[in-house]
């Protein structure tokens, strides 16, 4: 018997970006979240029903303390301690527990970091456990802290294959960063909606786990919205190489009409100074999943304009702008005060984690009374929606963290010493219509692909055509 | 054309750079005979020193030609250090097994890394200023920056003054005497304790130079050091530790053959340094020019 091929529904470019939501301008602020959450800093707080000790809560924040990785691990600090510091101001958790916390350094390796989130929960006696920024670390972290029955709410780390298959059914462990694959595709979809006639594409990313997630996922989602792309030339420098001169000069000599990137931290500034002299800018487009996912002030004046600069689809610190969305402007300017910087998406991260966690505590205590166990702080983070600097973040009751992915152009804005976003070509879009949903088959089940949102996009996603 | 005019310019700034790392770490070894571990984070303390000697620079006024003056004073900064350790703290080991000299200077990595990111933080430092007071230069229609040609010059400029040092200069004759034999040169009255710590301290100098002039092509990261420690080691590996020459053809086997896997074979780009140093290793355990 023949069988039928499978024919690819197709569509036209402009009808699709419209049905995914895509949003350009930095005006959208459609959220993910279908709960209005609670704001942030209310002024008069409910009292804490019940009997709540005033014993300190611990909790354990692991990152990148020392070497490369340094470079978005002190933001993570920084956003976790003022979170801890603007909750103990008002009396600690329920008013009564204060917040303290001990650090780990995630750069001692994989086995060291999971030897010490045992030892923080059986020594230290943590409570919570926060932080991570490899996707090395989390999918080995994330199957101990189950384990140990520690509450757990990862500020990044946020490869696909932690909740595919590592812990794909998680009790304890939460994500509050959007979904590694979602940084690939937000990327393609800059790509299409600004730069629909580019045909040569170039590659460079790190080759490592994440940047074999951003090509696949880039180039997965791209080849629907803007058919008929070539792969011309490809680089997987080792991640923390600082000299990418053979690299640039390689990929000018294909003469890409686009570039893609998944370099970042010190990587990306290295490389974007040597690929500025090389002249690579005034040669072809440049998209970028993560170049501006650094802290903001190590990005130069010298930074190329028009540069599509992503931040992991997570979070920069002029959107939402102005005084449109309060939260992140007093966000912005309380962590300016407190640090004399800027804040990054792993600032953001790390400072919603304590926030949601002191959510759920309160809603958890409404219903109960006194301090709630573990149980009744998961059954509340699960769904739970809330305000955040970077618009609504919901918790999906599978345990990841969903808000809008966002993007957007470099430029030079005199309000800055570095360059930022270009305020008018902010795009976002909808979380939900690019991650899988809900419930969609994880790898090893019904399929075998790499990731659920890759299976998801070969599946459900038309092909653009004209 | 000229792409393979460029890459080739690449691969010798990479070269460059590579030589001045491993030159150092050979000569320590070849005089004091232990494997400092902390060399490339003594690269990159030059590194950081000089992109904040720019900064300051550039925030006093200084014209952009005189930050160039600021590149040998990066590098001094790192022989002064180096000149301070040797006595202190690496002297008392040179008599212990060689584990004990591993675990001194791994000690020194971790000093030195914490002590950059306490002083400076974790975010780049660059010092672009001087790669933009030189301009940049066309090659068939390419371009080309005029600094990397200077990094290039300063790499050629170094391995002749250290081979004119070791081999045609009496203080060569006495540090030859002393790698050979520590005990008879000192019994002929020479000044041991002198030569190591100038030996040391031109070992570091090496290092320091080499973080000096690559930072503004870069900047300095955290992490550089340990990623320049591990290819430095590739080159020593190739070339065999404690020769000069050894580094200088290490050095460009390295960049070179980096080069071409980046521009051949991407998906090997690492793994193909790693080959050829285990091949070397297999069929000359000393490497090319290795007598230890």
């Amino acid at each position: 018997m023949e069988k039928t091929p499978t024919v690819t529904p197709t569509v036209n470019r402009r009808a699709f970006l419209n049905t995914l939501g895509v949003t350009v301008g930095g005006t959208g602020l459609i959220g993910a979240g279908l709960v209005g959450g609670s704001q942030l800093l209310k002024a008069a707080q409910d009292p804490a029903k019940g009997r709540v000790p005033d014993t300190p809560f611990r909790t354990g924040h692991m990152t990148f303390l020392t070497g490369a990785g340094a470079v978005l691990g002190e933001p993570s600090i920084k956003g976790h301690t003022m979170a801890a510091e603007e909750i103990n101001a008002q009396g600690g958790l329920l008013g009564k527990r204060k917040i303290e916390t001990i650090t780990a350094d995630e750069a001692a390796g994989t086995d060291a970091c999971v030897k010490e989130v045992r030892r923080m929960k059986l020594d230290a006696k943590i409570d919570m456990f926060t932080g991570v920024i490899s996707s090395g670390t989390s999918p080995a972290v994330g199957p101990v802290a189950e384990e140990l029955g520690l509450l757990t709410i990862l500020t990044d780390g946020c490869t696909d294959f932690l909740f595919d298959k590592a812990i794909p059914n998680p009790k304890y462990v939460f994500r509050i960063t959007n979904i590694q694959s979602s940084d690939g595709i937000t990327a393609a979809i800059g790509v299409a909606q600004t730069w629909p006639h580019v045909r040569k594409i170039a590659h460079i990313h790190p080759d490592y786990a994440y940047g074999r997630n951003a090509s696949e996922h880039f180039t997965l989602a791209l080849e629907r919205l803007v058919p008929g792309t070539e792969v011309v030339s490809e680089s997987w420098p080792k991640l923390f190489t600082t000299d990418f001169a053979a690299h640039i000069t390689k990929i000018m000599s294909a003469q890409p009409d686009l570039l893609v990137a998944s370099v970042w931290g010190g990587d990306y500034v290295a490389f974007y100074k040597q690929a500025l002299r090389y002249g690579l800018f005034d040669k072809m487009k440049v998209a970028s999943t993560i170049a501006f996912g650094v802290a903001p002030h190590a990005i130069g004046k010298d930074h190329p304009e028009g540069v599509l600069a992503g931040v992991h689809s997570n979070y920069y610190f002029t959107y939402p702008g102005g005084d449109r969305w309060p939260l992140n402007k007093s966000f912005v300017q309380r962590y300016f005060k407190r640090w004399n910087e800027y804040p990054n998406f792993q600032s953001e991260g790390a400072y919603m984690a304590l926030y949601l966690l002191k959510s759920a505590i309160e809603r958890a205590n409404k219903l109960t009374g006194g301090w709630p166990e573990d149980e009744a702080i998961i059954s509340q983070l699960e769904g739970l929606g809330i305000d955040a600097p970077s618009g609504y973040l919901y918790m999906r009751p599978d345990h990841q963290a969903y808000k809008d992915a966002v993007t957007g152009f470099s430029k030079n804005l005199p309000d800055y010493e570095f360059a930022s976003w270009d305020p008018a070509r902010i795009i976002t879009i909808p979380i939900r219509n690019i991650t899988a949903p809900l419930g969609w088959p994880k790898p090893g089940t019904t399929h075998n692909e790499s990731t659920a949102a890759a299976n998801w996009i070969k599946t459900t996603w038309p092909k653009v055509v004209g | 054309m000229a792409f393979l005019t460029i890459q080739i310019l690449n691969s010798l700034l990479y070269a460059s750079v590579l030589f001045l790392i491993a030159a150092g770490l050979s000569l320590i070894f070849g005089v004091m005979r232990i494997i400092n571990l902390a060399h490339g984070s003594l690269y990159a303390v030059g590194a950081y020193v000089t992109a904040w000697l720019v900064g300051r620079g550039i925030a006093l006024g200084l014209p952009p030609g005189w930050l160039f003056l600021l590149l040998p004073l990066g590098a001094l900064s790192v022989a002064l250090i180096g000149i301070v350790i040797e006595p202190l703290l690496l002297r008392p080991f040179y008599r212990r097994a060689e584990e004990y000299q591993l675990l001194v200077t791994f000690g020194l990595i971790q000093i030195l890394e914490d002590s950059i990111r306490f002083i400076w933080g974790g975010t780049p430092l660059s010092a672009d200023a001087l790669m933009d007071a030189l301009p940049i230069i066309h090659i068939g229609g390419l371009l080309y920056p005029a600094y990397n040609l200077v990094v290039i010059g300063i790499g050629v400029v170094a391995a002749l003054a250290l081979w004119v040092a070791i081999y045609h200069t009496k203080f060569g004759v006495m540090l030859r005497a002393t790698s050979q034999d520590r005990r008879m040169a000192s019994a002929l009255g020479l000044n041991v304790g002198l030569v190591y710590v100038m030996a040391f301290g031109i070992g570091c100098f090496m290092a320091g130079l080499g973080g000096a002039i690559v930072v503004p092509t870069q900047a300095a990261v955290l992490g550089m050091g340990i990623d320049a420690l591990v290819i430095a080691f590739v080159v020593v590996v190739i070339g065999g530790l404690g020769s000069l020459k050894g580094a200088l053809v290490g050095a460009l086997v390295v960049s070179f053959v980096r080069t071409a896997g980046i521009q051949f074979f991407p998906e090997l780009e690492l793994a193909v340094l790693y080959l050829i140093a285990a091949l070397v290793l297999l069929v000359r355990p000393t490497g090319l020019f290795g007598t230890a």
